[in-house]
């Protein structure tokens, strides 16, 4: 276990290296900097700035620079909010969009796998057309549609939840934003469950422990271990996915976490904190896929074989 | 003969009268895309134009004015150019009965014109030396399907020309995935060993990432304009397609065919191109039908932040996030863009699962 856990590990750094590497470099092409505004600055004062940033240095070094700094956890200075660095506005947003983001997925996981479960037990036509339907609605109603049509549903018309907000994480401020976060992984996780579990259902074991007279919920206790590594493997996906929908979530309901962040630094230019939210982000995907490997190989006594274990 | 033709598209044949799903999401999108192309030509407005006495209008078939609106009107003209007006007729042309302390400059008559709701005044009569002027004045019909948005532009047309852009999006980013995609497969297949081991390990690499921030940042270094828009979502799409194309290549390769055009001395390039590339068609086909409503819904995403297409051009994402602004009292801002959002993606989703299932086991 402790090898298949190093190597993951290992091919980990170098990707978060190269994804460091391509935004720097991507940022320094763009045309444009921090400090062009309507007003155009005096010469000596420009000057200073770029110098102040060190702006004025050769591309390498900057890079080199913004790597040891990296390696000191020191993501630099935000160009957009002057007064602040980038770990000072991350302290206060990171808690945020980690509580959403974890709450979301442990709504998606435990609701997706007990509709699919409901899919899969519920034989006929009714929980198949149930779950196949759902799961088109989840994916063709995006978060965007989904947040507007909750904040107007639950907060303009029945008054029962606010519409925006964070009020220091109190709970009727998180339900919403959770609920538009997890939907689509919801419907896409109930029916990668429900085919797996289908799949699992039709397979001889199976056959053997109903053939036995075992209840039902025994059997399918077993298959549903069977049939979770399709399910867990898709979860370093809906991370992803829920990463990028809490960029609009935080957005619609005005939450300040690291998605909101992300967008007003994109907009206005703000190449450390856009940089800062890209490194976070990544880092934070490539930590969850190293979980969900984990998770499979212990699941899967095939994974850890073909692993060399 | 028939061994090597076996790779030809299955996926046509997955539209048979039985399968209906296929049937009805192909007629939607058939629609859909018609709609778009023509109905800003027949709509009877300009995407961009403005309708300044036509703010925030509900979606209604009936033609526009009615009779309260025509009555504000007027009543707001008559204190623009300080005279008393008694209209008086029903249906198209209205008679107005204008009355003034000074005599009336037919000059003024031009306020009529430039409201949205009249055609130009005809003088009918004079009286009482020029302090009297009766006129004929036409009502201009206007008819908002979806209503319009708060700048007073005619919905019905920015979501069809929204939908041109939106579509267009999706499938010119989706062929440059798929130009990016099937280059890189084929090589990394046909090259095999090393080569093929070091370009797979970069797809992987880049693989597990939220491909929306690379876009973002994309979007974001090479500034806003359309075409980047497509060649960013196009440049990080590419992955499964890379993917798909290798496996195809690799067993491709194999057949005899290949031997045979390498034994008559064909370069690898004239190989890939004529008989590697033509025998993936079909996965690549039934994987289209996956990619386009995921470049659409990442397109509409990055327009939502405003990243995106820029006014007065516009996209369903740039119109959704219109709607989402202005949700008290004026739900249809929401409503009718996202539903055609919806019913396309939606549509597409069923098309690519039919052709999926028509293939049987699925594309990856």
């Amino acid at each position: 276990m402790l090898r298949f856990f190093l190597t993951r590990v290992a091919t980990a750094i170098p990707t978060l290296f190269v994804i460091i590497a391509l935004s720097f470099f991507l940022m320094r092409l763009a045309p444009g900097g921090p400090f062009d505004s309507a007003r155009t600055l005096d010469p000596s004062i420009a000057e200073n700035l770029r110098h102040i940033y060190k702006l004025d240095r050769p591309l390498l070094e900057q890079f080199f620079y913004y790597l040891r700094s990296l390696a000191d956890g020191d993501l630099g200075p935000s160009l957009h909010w002057r007064d602040f660095t980038v770990n000072e506005l991350f302290a206060t947003a990171l808690p945020i969009s980690v509580t959403l983001g974890a709450k979301a997925m442990l709504t998606a996981i435990l609701a997706g796998t007990a509709l699919g479960l409901f899919g899969a037990m519920s034989k006929g036509w009714m929980g198949q057309r149930l779950i196949d339907g759902a799961s088109i609605v989840g994916i063709a109603v995006p978060v965007f549609v989904v947040a507007p049509l909750l904040q107007l549903g639950f907060g303009l018309a029945l008054h029962v939840l606010p519409v925006g907000g964070w009020d220091d994480g109190a709970w009727q401020n998180q339900v919403l934003p959770v609920a538009t976060l997890a939907l689509p992984q919801i419907a896409i996780i109930a029916r990668l469950m429900q085919a797996a579990l289908n799949d699992t259902l039709g397979k001889p074991h199976m056959r053997t422990l109903r053939a036995f007279g075992m209840p039902a919920y025994h059997i399918y206790i077993h298959a549903l271990r069977a049939a979770l590594p399709p399910v867990v493997s898709y979860l370093g996906l809906a991370a992803a996915n829920v990463l990028t929908g809490s960029v609009i979530v935080e957005t619609i309901f005005g939450i300040p976490g690291m998605g909101r962040y992300f967008v007003y630094g994109a907009l206005g230019r703000d190449y450390t904190l856009v940089m800062g939210t890209v490194i976070v982000v990544a880092a934070a995907v490539l930590l969850f896929n190293l979980i969900v490997d984990l998770v499979l190989a212990w699941l899967d006594p095939r994974v850890r074989y073909e692993a060399g274990l | 003969m028939d061994k090597s033709r076996s790779e030809a598209p299955p996926s046509f044949a997955a539209v048979s009268p039985r399968n209906w799903p296929l049937q009805v999401s192909l007629s939607i999108l058939a629609a859909i895309a018609l709609l778009c192309l023509l109905g800003p030509l027949v709509s009877g407005h300009s995407y961009d134009q403005v309708y300044r006495d036509y703010v925030l209008v509900r979606p209604s078939l009936s033609a526009h004015p009615d009779a309260a609106e025509v009555d504000s009107a007027i009543a707001s003209i008559a204190r623009r150019i300080r005279v008393q007006i008694t209209a008086s007729g029903e249906g198209e042309t209205m008679r107005m009965i204008l009355h003034a302390e000074k005599p009336i400059d037919p000059r003024t008559l031009r306020t009529f014109e430039r409201s949205d709701l009249f055609l130009p005044a005809r003088i009918a009569a004079t009286g009482d030396e020029g302090r009297e002027l009766a006129i004929d004045v036409p009502l201009q019909r206007t008819v908002f399907l979806f209503g319009t948005d708060a700048n007073g532009r005619d919905l019905f047309t920015r979501v069809l020309i929204a939908g041109r852009i939106s579509l267009a999006v999706g499938l010119l980013a989706s062929f440059v995935a798929l130009t990016i995609g099937v280059t890189y497969g084929a090589i990394a297949g046909y090259a095999g060993g090393r080569v093929d081991a070091l370009m797979m390990r970069a797809v992987e690499i880049v693989y597990a990432l939220p491909f929306i921030f690379f876009v973002i940042v994309l979007v974001m270094v090479f500034g806003r304009h359309f075409v980047l828009i497509f060649a960013a979502i196009g440049a990080v799409e590419w992955l499964d397609m890379a993917r798909i194309v290798r496996g195809q290549t690799l067993s491709i390769k194999q057949r005899d065919f290949v031997a045979a055009a390498e034994a008559l001395g064909a370069t690898p390039g004239a190989i890939l191109w004529r008989h590697v590339i033509p025998n993936t068609s079909g996965p690549i086909i039934a994987y289209l039908t996956v990619l386009v409503p995921r470049v659409i819904l990442l397109e509409s995403f990055v327009s939502f932040l405003g990243l995106g297409v820029q006014e007065p051009l516009t996209s369903w994402g740039v119109l959704v996030a219109d709607g989402a602004r202005n949700i008290q009292g004026s739900i249809h801002l929401l409503i009718f863009p996202a539903l055609f959002l919806g019913v396309t993606l939606a549509a597409l989703q069923t098309l690519g699962d039919g052709f999926q299932r028509a293939r049987g086991a699925g594309g990856r």
